[in-house]
């Protein structure tokens, strides 16, 4: 396996506790517990694969701790896209995105061509919900990214949330082909690049 | 030996393998040059000589009949099996080559003790006391398990205790002013092994010291060494709270993810079991997962760890079962470990990553893709000089080699069985030996302009005589054997491109890592020189597991002390190599602090099979 210049790398940063690994799981095994292990770095590799090659998904989920801030300096740099996630039920979670966001402004310049998500995670959590939607995207819209709620709890939003990601991304075609059809425009679209599908 | 590490073991290979003399050892083992031969010990059977007790009792010598037909096949001690890491000079200085000298025969480990203390009290052996006492505290643990030791130390204090054999004629007092001069002595030798036991092992002191106390009355010339068990087991037994905190949240950079800059260029501090540490685990398909483990954690706990990260929850359709923990090393080779082995970090090869998979997937393993950062020419390693590069790999070696624990020596080679202590140390020295070696092959075949590749040659060279210089066989060595790795040294328009000069003193450097009679040349020149030296380790290691194989240890159930003598021999050349300290310089410069990270950061591919894909990009074959 070849060092992935064709890996398409997504980040995902946030607080401690508000669910990183828990969505991270969710898309990658289907599966979720209640209980919390704090992360230090780990990366799910998954393989998709495009008419002409083969290339990787590759999400790597990230500590809440600042314990590394050169990792996390090296994941920013590396990565393609971003995933930034705070609890509904921290207002505190969603202050903290706010350095992480700027250091991705600062490494990478131009944000505006990256997929960026924020999400609201633990929406399933109505009655300790602190930060209410409208709040999540007025932050959303100042900083030029997309934005949605999820629940790695009961599985709400979550394929949503890594296939709006890559439909964000303009520079390359990368997608998750979850139910295989296409529309013509779509085939249309795919004759001219090359469409990368989930295998 | 490590997985990943196979250049080493090439170079180790060859030599003459005493141990294939025909006839094996006894008496027909003559050696080459052997200028002394130790009379071999015939079994004293029925008492043990030593037990009657006299003051003249002195050297007995006598006992012992050089040779005999019923002596169990030890070696006597030939030049090649006895000094391979001595000095000509050292030897001499050794009490244990005076002929006077005879080692304990054979014995169980419990005389063998009684038989120290009584040397300690002055009972016997005279001047040879300290060398039976270093004898003892250095290799006990392979014959004489700790607790068992200590109870023996502490019975021996009591007065009610079964003392009545041995001691007689003694004094209360010189009887117990022994146990505690043997007692020290352990606990300094012991120290921080016995921090890491914790709860089994820190009592030691407190329960001497509770006894001392009750005798006080009785032997108020104890008082002071009464003081000296009570600081004992506070150092033991209460660590300030400031320490264990601190100990506990630090987690130590092993592998090179967690590598942070300020940590790096902090002087190395002796790596120990319970240091904790993170550490990525891989899965097939090159996911991975870091888990924080302490460095001596067993394999099971590590696959625990990690199936607890990759959520293996009870409502999965398959169940995962066995996962096993792999050690792949760059070129696809794996090691599976056993759930019971520990410690199992610091024997990884340089890039040698560890997998956690299921059984049937282990066939198909592969490794992690290697980067390769073609240059034209301008590696960081051009903008440093040869001079500063040598001195940062000196000073680096000197931290490494300074970190090994005596203990550490014996436990690489006794390892598994009876070894409560890992070599952690000792195992990180070969790994960077490892890693200078293809450091030196992997910058030269990353370089893909011709010129610049030979400035790299020249370069290295000068390195490698530097290191020389300043008696560190370690990075010289390491360097050399790099130098002649396969991929490199086809390099032929390089190698053609090096001055004369150059050339010649490479060819020089390379005879003294021929291997031939025993590396012989390499023998040569370790006798010419004098401490402080850091010796090239792998060969040191090699050395005493010749030792160790190529005699028993125990006969029956009796000890062969001379093997435990032979053993700390070594330990002593090495504590002697040591036994100066290599001046520290002064404020670095900048470009120093950047040259100083430089070299404890290296980066380097190990892959042999890429090594010579690169060679044969830069200078195709048949060229």
């Amino acid at each position: 396996m070849p060092e992935q210049s064709n890996d398409y790398r997504v980040v995902v940063f946030g607080a401690g506790g508000v669910g990183k690994s828990s969505l991270v799981l969710r898309f990658v095994k289907g599966t979720f517990r209640e209980s919390y292990i704090p992360t230090i770095e780990d990366t799910y590799r998954q393989v998709i694969s495009c008419d002409k090659s083969i290339c990787t998904l590759q999400i790597t989920d990230t500590t809440g701790s600042h314990q590394f801030p050169a990792m996390q300096r090296l994941s920013i740099s590396k990565g393609h896209a971003f995933i930034l996630v705070y609890s509904i039920t921290s207002k505190q979670s969603l202050e903290e995105l706010k350095p992480i966001y700027e250091q991705i402004c600062q490494i990478k310049g131009d944000v505006e061509s990256i997929p960026i998500m924020l999400v609201g995670n633990k929406c399933d959590e109505t009655s300790g919900r602190e930060v209410e939607s409208p709040t999540g995207e007025a932050v959303s819209k100042r900083w030029k990214c997309a934005f949605m709620e999820t629940s790695a709890k009961t599985n709400h939003n979550v394929q949503e949330l890594f296939k709006e990601l890559l439909n964000l991304e303009k520079r390359r075609t990368v997608s998750l082909q979850i139910d295989g059809k296409k529309n013509k425009q779509q085939k249309r679209a795919e004759k001219l690049k090359g469409k990368c599908v989930v295998m | 030996m490590p997985a990943g590490m196979k250049p080493l073991e090439k170079f180790l290979k060859k030599q003459t393998t005493a141990l294939s003399r025909a006839g094996g050892f006894g008496d027909k083992a003559t050696g080459t040059g052997a200028s002394r031969r130790r009379a071999s010990l015939s079994r004293v059977v029925g008492l043990p000589f030593f037990r009657e007790t006299s003051p003249e009792s002195g050297p007995a010598r006598e006992v012992f009949s050089p040779d005999t037909e019923e002596a169990p096949c030890w070696p006597s001690a030939t030049a090649d099996i006895r000094s391979p890491s001595l000095s000509s000079d050292e030897q001499s200085s050794e009490a244990s080559l005076d002929t006077n000298w005879t080692p304990l025969p054979p014995d169980t480990p419990d005389n063998l003790a009684q038989a120290l203390l009584d040397s300690v009290a002055g009972k016997r052996f005279g001047n040879c006391t300290e060398i039976l006492l270093d004898d003892f505290m250095l290799t006990h643990p392979i014959f004489l398990a700790s607790d068992k030791f200590q109870q023996f130390l502490l019975q021996q204090f009591s007065p009610e205790g079964p003392s009545g054999e041995g001691w007689p004629g003694w004094e209360g007092s010189e009887r117990k002013q022994a146990v505690l001069s043997v007692a020290f002595r352990y606990l300094d030798t012991y120290r921080e092994l016995l921090q890491e036991e914790g709860e089994r092992s820190n009592s030691f002191p407190k329960d001497l010291y509770l006894c001392a106390v009750q005798e006080l009355s009785q032997y108020p010339e104890l008082v002071e060494d009464v003081l000296k068990l009570q600081r004992w087991t506070e150092i033991l037994h209460n660590p300030t709270e400031e320490e264990k905190e601190c100990r506990k949240k630090q987690v130590r950079p092993l592998f090179r993810h967690f590598r942070r800059i300020d940590a790096c260029l902090q002087p190395r501090e002796a790596f120990r079991g319970s240091d904790e540490i993170f550490c990525r685990v891989y899965t097939p398909d090159h996911s991975y997962v870091t888990i924080r483990s302490r460095l001596s954690c067993r394999v099971g706990e590590i696959l625990a760890l990690v199936k607890e990260k990759l959520q293996y929850s009870e409502d999965q359709p398959v169940q995962p079962g066995n996962l096993v923990l792999v050690a792949v090393t760059s070129a696809g080779e794996k090691a599976v470990f056993r759930p019971s082995d520990e410690a199992v970090f610091t024997t990884l090869g340089v890039n040698t990553h560890l997998f956690a998979c299921e059984p049937s997937e282990l066939e198909t393993l592969m490794p992690l893709p290697e980067e390769i950062h073609w240059s034209p020419g301008d590696s960081k390693l051009h903008d440093m000089s040869a001079e500063e590069v040598a001195n940062q790999l000196v000073v680096f070696d000197w931290e490494l080699f300074s970190c090994v624990h005596e203990v550490e020596f014996v436990c690489y080679v006794f390892h598994g069985e009876q070894s409560r202590w890992r070599p952690l140390n000792l195992e990180l020295i070969l790994q960077r030996c490892s890693e200078v070696q293809h450091w030196v092959a992997t910058e030269i075949l990353q370089c893909q302009s011709l010129p610049k590749r030979v400035q790299l040659l020249r370069k290295f060279i000068k390195i490698a005589a530097l290191c020389k210089q300043q008696q560190d066989l370690l990075s010289f060595l390491a360097v050399v054997l790099g130098l002649d790795n396969p991929a490199v040294s086809r390099l032929r328009l390089t190698w053609e491109g090096l001055p004369g000069k150059f050339r010649k003193q490479f060819q020089q450097f390379e005879s003294t890592a021929d291997p031939s009679r025993n590396h012989k040349s390499y023998r040569d020149l370790m006798a010419s020189l004098r401490p402080p030296l850091i010796p090239f380790t792998p060969l040191l290691l090699k050395d005493l597991t010749f030792l160790h194989e190529s005699c028993k240890t125990f006969h029956g159930e009796l000890v062969n002390f001379e093997k435990m003598h032979k053993v700390a021999e070594m330990v002593r050349t090495i504590r002697r190599y040591r036994s100066s300290q290599l001046a520290v310089e002064a404020e670095p410069s900048p470009s120093h602090l950047q040259t100083k990270a430089y070299v404890r950061q290296l980066q380097v591919i190990d892959n042999q099979n890429l090594l010579f894909e690169m060679s044969c990009k830069l200078e195709p074959k048949d060229m």
